[in-house]
């Protein structure tokens, strides 16, 4: 273990502190940090121009905040504005308001320039109405803020017969989307990594003292989990400048960040998707000999992780209980993808669940066994490209 | 310190012997040379012995005991396809492979400052591995070889490439390491080296061991060769000297060969030589180690085997 750890250090080492990955890196963080920055200023543009300007009559203003309150209630914000008809006119032509409230609050008129909003004609009636009702309520020596709490009050309760939870967990989604979308990238990353890092060793021919001094299985698990540290860290570091830049900037007011149970199955995942994956490529990078042949091997094995990424994100969310999405979420390749859009949909069973991570905790051992067997026997054939079949062979 | 066993080692690739029962031991304290022509199987023994190939049968002991993994981290080993981290610094690189081998930090530090210092590579040691002339990188390969404190040394041709003073730094550390216990093995085509730093030599040709010795046991024949210088002998004088055929003639030096072992035969030669002119030269010779190699080699020379198939 110890060994592997020499290994793992010695990728570390070498590859987060050569200068090609600071530079790029550091480019990274600007990038990032400027785009934290560039969404707040845009969100802030969006925030002062929120609600639509509309005008009303001094003899109507009693209807103000009632038509406020309806009009946000409907989802069109407005901003309303005392002027008058001949103003408003000029206004409403010169696109300046979109609308003008006058006349008697009972029967307001709603002037516009061709048609107006469904919403805003919804939240007018609906203040009109409200008026004369607790007029009406005065009138009787009622307390109309009385009945209008006892109305808003009268709400039914739901009582469903069928007790099954299933249910919809949107932030789950979202976390799960991003489980998906961040194993695929840094999949992307790490794996090329690590191809790239096998076929050096095997090129520049010191594997051959390496392996006279440890196992196969050894220099990969080394290997994977140095650059899976690697990988780790600056995403680490991407995440960690994001969440600085957005709570500086202040764009996370208001926003629940709930880092519940749900991100620590994304870790679980993460970490399981990415050993299983980061062992393949490996594996097959030790069957090529020069740098040039990397993507013989790289490329099918990134179309081979589009397909459960996609099964994932796209078959999961419409059929969560079919059995062919309960089948294949256990076999270990699909599981870190599949899995999490499972949870989200609440449709796993806690055996299920159990079962995948045992096969998956189970399958990278054989793996980087079986991926060191490759390593062993392919590492030492140079010239062309060696065929899976002989590098299995005894 | 203990003996390192060669145990009939068989391998092939395909329908291609490479090692047809290769056999043979170093004691400890003994530098064993390896020779043989290109593909004659030295690199696909070493490396079996390094665990980097796996025999179809045979065993590589060490003390009496099959070589594993843990002992063959106390083995020095340089493959013949040279190999470092081109990117790598030279200090950092042979502390890394140090301590692969089991070493403290502080201990790969100290024996890293040792080596490159012995192997005149200390001014390197913060410089890229690719940086290095080619002959500076072949002495980095050698410390790394020898950083872990070995306790067997497996060399596959440690003098190529190196200048003349870089080898005789070299066989002043393999002499150093003998005399310390260390049994190596070396492969070489400088056979003139070989000769002069080895205790015994094994000599193989398509995979096969088929002459293994001390070099005073090989350059031992059966039936005596003789030089004699008479110059003023006419041509033809010792065709007719009774049991001895003539090998060579070369102006006043006669080359032969005793046809009988008996003790004495030789004193015929001189008579006859002594009976037509002053004799200025009368010795014994001794085939070199490149004749031995040469007469062994050209024997029915198949070029079957190729190394590059390992």
């Amino acid at each position: 273990m110890n060994v592997v750890w020499q290994v793992a250090a010695r990728e570390v080492r070498t590859r987060l502190f050569a200068k090609a990955t600071i530079i790029s890196t550091l480019v990274v963080l600007v990038l990032i940090v400027a785009g934290v920055v560039a969404v707040k200023i845009i969100g802030d543009n969006d925030a002062v121009s929120e609600g639509e300007q509309v005008g009303i009559a001094a003899e109507t203003s009693e209807l103000s905040p009632a038509l406020m309150a309806a009009a946000e209630a409907a989802g069109y914000p407005i901003v309303l504005s005392e002027t008058t008809s001949g103003d408003a006119t000029t206004a409403i032509n010169d696109g300046d308001l979109a609308a003008f409230v006058s006349g008697d609050p009972q029967a307001p008129v709603l002037l516009v320039e061709d048609s107006p909003a469904p919403e805003l004609l919804t939240a007018l009636t609906t203040a009109a109405q409200q008026y004369v009702m607790s007029s009406a309520i005065t009138e009787l020596d009622g307390d109309p803020s009385q009945i209008g709490a006892d109305v808003a009050a009268a709400a039914p309760t739901v009582q469903a017969l069928s007790t099954d939870e299933s249910e919809f967990d949107p932030y789950a989604f979202i976390v799960a989307m991003v489980t998906c979308a961040l194993l695929l990238f840094t999949l992307l990353q790490s794996g090329s990594l690590i191809a790239m890092g096998v076929v050096e060793e095997k090129v520049s021919r010191v594997v051959e003292i390496l392996l006279a001094t440890i196992r196969p299985a050894q220099l990969m698990g080394g290997k994977v989990l140095g650059i899976g540290i690697v990988g780790l860290v600056q995403l680490l570091v991407f995440g960690g400048a994001a969440a600085i830049a957005a709570a500086a900037t202040g764009l996370l007011e208001g926003v629940d960040l709930n880092l519940g149970s749900a991100f620590v199955w994304m870790l679980v995942w993460f970490f399981l998707g990415f050993a299983l994956y980061a062992v393949l490529f490996g594996g097959f990078a030790a069957l090529v000999s020069r740098q040039e042949d990397i993507g013989a091997v790289t490329t099918p094995m990134i179309f081979g992780m589009m397909a459960p990424f996609y099964l994932a994100i796209y078959l999961v969310p419409s059929l969560p209980d079919s059995p062919v999405v309960r089948i294949l979420s256990q076999v270990p390749f699909f599981a870190p993808f599949m899995m999490p859009v499972r949870q989200a949909f609440d449709s796993v069973e806690v055996w299920e669940l159990a079962l995948s991570i045992a096969l998956c905790v189970a399958f990278v051992p054989l793996l980087v066994w079986l991926a060191g067997r490759v390593y062993s026997r392919a590492v030492l054939n140079t010239g062309g490209r060696m065929k899976l079949k002989d590098a299995l062979a005894r | 310190m203990a003996t390192l066993e060669i145990d009939h080692l068989n391998k092939s690739y395909g329908t291609l012997r490479a090692l047809k029962d290769m056999t043979f031991s170093v004691e400890s304290g003994e530098i064993f040379g390896f020779v043989g022509s290109n593909g004659a199987g030295k690199t696909t023994t070493m490396r079996i012995a390094l665990g980097v190939l796996r025999p179809d049968s045979g065993e590589v002991r060490w003390d009496g005991r099959p070589l594993d993994l843990q002992m063959r981290r106390r083995v020095g080993y340089m493959p013949e396809e040279r190999g470092l981290y081109p990117k790598m610094k030279v200090a950092e690189q042979l502390t890394y492979l140090a301590r692969l081998h089991g070493m403290s930090a502080a201990d790969a530090r100290t024996a890293v400052d040792h080596w490159t210092e012995v192997l005149g590579v200390a001014a390197r040691r913060g410089d890229e591995v690719q940086k290095l002339s080619l002959g500076n990188q072949q002495r980095v390969q050698l410390a790394a070889a020898l950083v872990h404190d070995p306790q067997v040394l497996v060399l596959d041709e440690p003098f190529s490439g190196l200048d003349p003073v870089a080898v005789d730094v070299m066989s002043g550390v393999l002499h150093e390491r003998a005399a310390a216990g260390v049994p190596t093995v070396f492969s070489s085509h400088q056979l003139d080296l070989v000769e002069r730093l080895c205790d015994r030599v094994g000599i193989v040709r398509g995979g096969e061991m088929v002459a293994l010795g001390t070099i005073d046991e090989l350059r031992t024949t059966d039936f005596s060769r003789w030089r004699v210088v008479a110059p003023d002998a006419p041509p033809g004088w010792a065709d007719a000297i009774p049991h001895t055929t003539v090998l060579d003639v070369d102006g006043a030096a006669t080359v032969l060969e005793l046809t009988s072992p008996a003790a004495g035969a030789e004193q015929a030669i001189l008579q006859a030589a002594l009976a037509h002119s002053p004799v200025r030269e009368f010795t014994q010779v001794r085939p070199t180690l490149t004749d031995l190699f040469r007469h062994v080699v050209s024997a029915d020379e198949t070029p079957a085997t190729e190394e590059n198939a390992a």
